[in-house]
């Protein structure tokens, strides 16, 4: 704007404005960590650290939080801070300390001072309204500063004077009954707090305006994604840290240690002993056994997973061949297009119901592998569909036009240009897809299931299960028309098996969390070695 | 974003290179290393050097640009001249790959230092692109665009409850900015329509508009008229000779009769991202020190 | 009136061109060729009647069929590979269809049970939306869809509310703020994490969250809505992520250099710039979560109570009864006749709902490309 000041590209001046604002956003931080903590009932709440319980710790630090903030917000306003505010905090901010505080007045009046409807809504609706104006009418500086000061004070204050505390509880008096304990409220609270003053923090680190509202959102963003990852990569561990041990049973290495497998081929048979012992994946579940594992289970997701994708991939790759290379674009393109991606969001159980209608009693009416198998291959139909017409329309038109110019028939330039071209994408695509479905439940669930407890020699052998009959289909392989099982239905029949059912597996709860283990081992395999082979093509594609 | 900054002058070692017809870079540069001009240097570039990955994109360039004047940037393609215009607001620093060695002082402040506010050196160092590039808005959203984000004007739902509304102040910086741009007369009756809907002509004179708004002391511009037929460019060059009394203007051209027309002096680079010759623009076109560049102005090469 | 007119003739030219370009391919093949993929179609579709039929001699026409193909590859290339792709297509319609028909089918019984007469019209399934009751054991049996689709609802909104802001938070860090380095770890994290087995989630939830939030709220028994609301949310997360990530990576560069440019903060240009012209996109990432989130089965089947009931009050999340999914899941085993019927029911809503989520998403997701493509 004509006749604004300029500003010097460096500033300066700012170090003990900084100091003061990076402490209280670092008081913040440790309030957040103690909230998630204390959530996850790693602290206890009454217990001292260094003679003071922890209520009233937390209590005295969201005091020193709030206060700090809220000095802050009025140093800046009097000038003792050198900042750049705007005149106004915004709309946004007003309306979200608007509505926090007409929550927490409407609370206050309901629950400490016991007023009824009318009084607490005229309550909540003062101190909203309060609020909205106490950060709409100030300088930014005030206004983004004291309303979020106030709420972690007050925090404080009510956990400090024990108006909340260790063994607080509000009976919300519903018909199905369900009450806030202090157990929750506290580290929820704290956690709400630590975030609103850690935001007013860095936005007054940042000298409020735009770098201020910048300083706050990224601090917001940065702790949304590190959440994120820090709960995905929880889950992870802890099921490996569950799992390890049931895995692990009884697993040794060396020559010799394993049991005996034989191989026929063309006539000749092969014996070999595995190098190792690992009981939980070479053993079905059996009377005589050690330790007892999975076996069939794994066999089962295999087998299923083969079978899918020797359904699919070819249906699915021609349709794509035929999409992008013959068909006009038009009607029929989009309908399919539309139709694909529908199945493609179609939920997996309904999947499990058609399989369930149109498999089951055309394959002997009972459940049976090659329903599991073909269930899923149409669930993994319009994916291989998608992917493959994405990687064949990516192959550059010039490679086509180069082949067909040199008097090549279409099909040809598509099997010798186009498909080797878009292999790649294909490939990861099909990838991505089967580690999708060998970790669904759902479908297989109404068309193969299986047992909670399967013994070893229910192990599919579909290979050697092929027989010739006399009457038609004149082929038949019963390993395909009856059920075994598969591990994401098999973890799911030992969750719903309940306590009592423990088979013989000794350890139920180790067997459990062993099982996910394995699943969630084969189902990330999957997963890591597509995406790998995706960033693999994609660089060799940049070189 | 952290930058490398280093504003140690770091010379390339690989002059002195052998020009057309026997003279060494380094003599021709002794040529225009002492032009004087009257007046303060706006800009003083010294010894800049970017690298894009492993690619030497500009050599050891050292320049002065003079304040409220229009300092052309010509040379054939790929030179680098876009790339020393994107170092003077550190645009390039969106490119993760670019490194830069050097120094760029605006006013004799270093914009390669430590600390540098960016959205303060790009508030005063402007800019327009190549391509015309308006948000997809209403032409008085992209016009107001910059100064609603300092926090200069105030037009919020909240500001209109509060009455503390701008908006005669925005009406008013909004006409007078589209006036500068000379597309006023175009758009007057429909300042709320989307700007995607204007021609590319009038884009780009928008884009301008938009980044007089602000307000800049320094107006960079990648080849604002290359898309444009020889109307709209007539238009942006009239446009730029007016400017030039309020602003000082870096622009880049390929277009040699648009620098010799609009322009108070001219940097030439040559193919291998070095500057080869900077004087007044009279000078340059009519009697060059250097051969390389009265054969590529001529059109010998280039 | 005479746009249908236009629609009808616009048709009847299409049906002749259709006709005269099969009569020039009739003349162009040859009979060999034509015999050829007459045959090979015919009896295409004699293994497909057969197999519907649930008929032991499918297996006749099947080896017709492929001695057909194999000996049409060997005379007649070009022509067969053209007439098997186009078979492969129209099987992916083929299947959706055959989905569409089955689950209507075995649903109707339900239906038409549960028909309530209005005015003297009686309307099919009407008791479905308007009893609450579920008992289909002690007689009078009713079925109803209101417990299901209210536990649906609430694991859907929670779930949404979950996988919706922190999803597009971040995608916007993913996309716009990460330094390249935790970009390219992060990403494929990401990815992979979206694989992880829905069973599992479910797993950790029913051996951590259910017995932690049971505790925590002083509840009856375990299962909460809420908490299967944050598990499906979770398991959403990724999907909407990497779908919003790519839409905003899909707004071009130079616009947001535009407005960088200005001298606007980087979260300026993302609120202002980014965020809206990628709006199609993110919201169509947001509307396919909710989709995943709606068709999520195991985790809310054994986190769940598992008794086709409305929570007391409606808005009570702390309980967690039964959803559309976890219904068919629970009762598939033991249900037959009505019962199962009443399952197929619960799969035909699931199934609109979501096709009309697919659907709605594409529409939104075509605009924002013709929108952007038209600024490029």
């Amino acid at each position: 704007m004509a006749g604004a000041t300029r500003s010097a590209l460096v500033d300066e001046d700012t170090t003990h404005t900084d100091a003061v604002a990076a402490v209280a956003a670092g008081l913040a931080t440790l309030l957040f960590a103690v909230g998630v903590v204390a959530l996850f009932d790693v602290v206890s709440l009454t217990d001292p650290i260094a003679g003071v319980p922890v209520v009233t710790l937390v209590g005295g630090l969201l005091v020193l939080l709030g206060g700090a903030v809220v000095s802050f917000g009025v140093g800046s306003r009097l000038g003792f801070v050198a900042t750049d505010p705007r005149p106004t905090a915004g709309l946004i901010a007003a309306t979200a300390f608007g509505l926090i505080w007409f929550v927490v007045g409407g609370l206050v009046a309901s629950q400490t001072f016991g007023l009824g409807t009318v009084g607490w809504t005229a309550a909540a609706l003062v101190t909203g309204g309060g609020a909205f104006l106490l950060t709409a009418l100030p300088r930014e500086d005030v206004g983004s500063t004291l309303p979020a000061g106030a709420v972690t004070l007050l925090a404080g204050l009510v956990f400090l004077g024990g108006v909340i505390g260790p063994s607080w509880a509000w009976n919300l008096g519903w018909a199905q009954p369900a009450s806030f304990t202090a157990g929750f409220v506290v580290p929820t609270l704290t956690l709400f707090c630590a975030l609103l003053s850690g935001w007013a923090s860095a936005k007054a680190y940042g000298g409020f305006g735009a770098s201020g509202r910048h300083a706050g959102a990224y601090l917001l963003v940065y702790l949304n994604a590190l959440a994120i990852v820090g709960v995905l990569f929880a889950l992870v561990a802890f099921t490996v840290v569950e799992g390890l041990p049931g895995l692990l049973r009884e697993f040794t290495v060396g020559l010799g240690a394993g049991p005996e497998s034989t191989i026929a081929l063309f006539g000749s048979e092969l014996t070999f002993t595995w190098p190792f012992d690992w009981p939980f994946v070479m053993n079905g579940v059996g009377l005589l056994n050690d330790v007892n594992g999975v076996l069939p289970a794994i066999v089962g997701t295999i087998w299923l997973v083969v079978g899918a994708v020797l359904f699919a991939v070819p249906l699915g790759v021609g349709a794509a061949v035929f999409l992008t290379e013959y068909a006009e674009r038009g009607r029929f393109t989009q309908a399919v297009e539309v139709a694909t991606n529908g199945l493609w969001s179609t939920p997996s159980i309904v999947f499990g119901l058609f399989g369930y209608a149109f498999l089951i009693p055309r394959f002997g009416g009972g459940k049976s592998l090659l329903s599991g198998m073909l269930t899923l291959g149409f669930m993994l139909l319009p994916l291989v569909v998608i992917t493959s017409r994405e990687a064949m329309l990516a192959v550059p038109d010039q490679y086509r036009d180069a082949s067909v110019a040199l008097g090549v028939t279409k099909w040809q330039t598509i099997r010798s240009v186009v498909l080797p071209a878009a292999l790649p994408g294909v490939v990861t695509g099909v990838i991505l897809g089967v580690g999708r479905i060998a970790g669904e439940t759902a479908p297989i669930l109404l068309t193969m299931a299986g047992g909670v407890f399967v013994p070893g020699s229910q192990t599919a052998d579909v290979v050697g299960g092929f027989e010739f009959t006399a009457s038609p289909p004149f082929v038949a392989n019963p390993e395909l028309l009856q059920a075994t099982s598969a591990l994401p239905y098999q973890l799911y029949a030992l969750i719903t098996a309940g306590v009592g059912a423990s088979g013989n597996v000794g350890n139920p709860d180790q067997f459990k969390w062993a099982t996910a283990l394995v699943l969630l081992v084969v189902v990330l395999s999957f997963y890591a070695v597509g995406i790998v082979t995706r960033y693999y093509f994609r660089s060799k594609l940049h070189e | 974003m952290s930058e490398t900054t280093q504003s140690t002058t770091e010379r390339s070692t690989d002059q002195p290179l052998q020009t057309t017809n026997g003279e060494t870079a380094e003599e021709a540069r002794s040529e225009w290393v002492d032009y004087q001009f009257d007046g303060q240097a706006k800009l003083a570039v010294e010894s800049l050097d970017v690298h894009y990955g492993d690619d030497h994109a500009l050599k050891d360039v050292s320049i002065e640009i003079p304040e409220e004047s229009v300092t052309a940037l010509i040379g054939p393609s790929g030179c680098g001249k876009s790339t020393f215009l994107r170092s003077l607001n550190r645009m390039n620093d969106r490119i993760e790959s670019a490194r830069i060695d050097g120094s760029v002082a605006l006013e004799g402040e270093e914009i390669y230092q430590d600390g540098v506010d960016l959205v303060e050196l790009r508030k005063r160092v402007g800019m327009v692109f190549q391509a015309p590039n308006p948000f997809p808005k209403s032409i008085r959203d992209n016009v107001a665009y910059g100064p609603r984000k300092h926090g200069d004007i105030e037009t919020g739902a909240l500001a209109k409850l509060l009455g503390r509304s701008d908006e005669e102040q925005e009406r008013e910086l909004v006409e007078q900015s589209l006036r500068q741009a000379a597309l006023w007369d175009e758009v007057v009756d429909r300042l709320d329509d989307n700007a995607l809907g204007l021609s590319g002509g009038q884009q780009q004179r928008l884009c301008i508009a938009r980044a007089l708004a602000t307000d800049p002391e320094v107006l960079l511009m990648d080849e604002p008229a290359s898309a444009l037929d020889p109307i709209a460019t007539s238009k942006i060059e009239e446009l730029i000779h007016d400017l030039a009394e309020e602003y000082t203007v870096v622009i880049v051209t390929h277009n040699m009769q648009q620098a010799a027309r609009i322009s108070d002096q001219t940097a030439v680079f040559l193919t291998g991202g070095e500057l080869v010759e900077y004087d007044d623009t009279d000078e340059i076109f009519e009697d060059p020190e250097s051969q390389r560049v009265e054969d590529y102005v001529s059109g010998k090469f280039g | 009136m005479s746009s249908t007119d236009a629609d009808y003739s616009g048709w009847q030219t299409a049906l002749r061109r259709r006709f005269r370009r099969g009569r020039e391919f009739a003349d162009e093949a040859g009979p060999s060729a034509l015999a050829t993929v007459l045959l090979g179609t015919g009896s295409l579709l004699a293994a497909f009647v057969g197999f519907l039929l649930v008929s032991s001699l499918t297996v006749v026409p099947v080896a017709v069929f492929v001695v057909t193909a194999a000996y049409g590859y060997g005379r007649h290339q070009e022509l067969t590979v053209r007439a098997l792709t186009l078979a492969t297509t129209a099987s992916t319609i083929l299947i959706l269809t055959l989905i569409t028909v089955f689950i209507f089918v075995e649903a109707w019984p339900t239906v038409e049970y549960a028909s309530v007469e209005v005015f003297g019209v009686s309307v099919p399934g009407l008791r479905l939306f308007v009893q609450t009751n579920w008992d289909a054991v002690s007689p009078p049996i009713r079925y109803s869809m209101v417990p299901m689709i209210h536990g649906t609802v609430m694991v859907t909104v929670v779930a949404t509310l979950v996988a919706g802001p922190l999803g597009v938070a971040a995608a916007l860090f993913l996309s716009e703020i990460a330094p390249p380095l935790v970009r390219e770890v992060v990403k494929p994290g990401v990815e992979i994490l979206a694989g992880i087995p829905s069973i599992v989630y479910g797993f950790v939830g029913f051996t951590v969250l259910s017995p932690w939030a049971s505790d925590q709220f002083e509840l009856l028994g375990q299962g909460t809505y809420l908490f299967v609301g944050v598990v499906v949310g979770l398991m959403a997360l990724p999907t909407v992520v990497s779908v919003a990530e790519d839409a905003l990576n899909s707004v071009p560069e130079s616009m947001k250099s535009g407005s960088l440019a200005l001298g606007t903060t980087d979260w300026q240009t993302m609120t202002s710039i980014t965020l809206p012209a990628a709006f199609s996109g993110v919201s169509a990432a947001v509307l396919l979560g909710v989709g995943r989130a709606i068709g999520e089965t195991m985790a809310a089947t054994v986190m769940l109570k598992g008794v086709p009931k409305l929570t007391k009050p409606l808005y009570n999340a702390f309980y967690g009864q039964e959803t559309l999914t976890s219904l068919i899941a629970r009762n598939y085993g033991e249900a037959d006749g009505l019962q199962m019927s009443a399952l197929f029911v619960a799969g035909v809503i699931l199934f609109i709902t979501v096709l009309l989520i697919s659907v709605g998403s594409q529409y939104v997701e075509a605009r924002m490309r013709s929108k952007l493509g038209g600024e490029a």
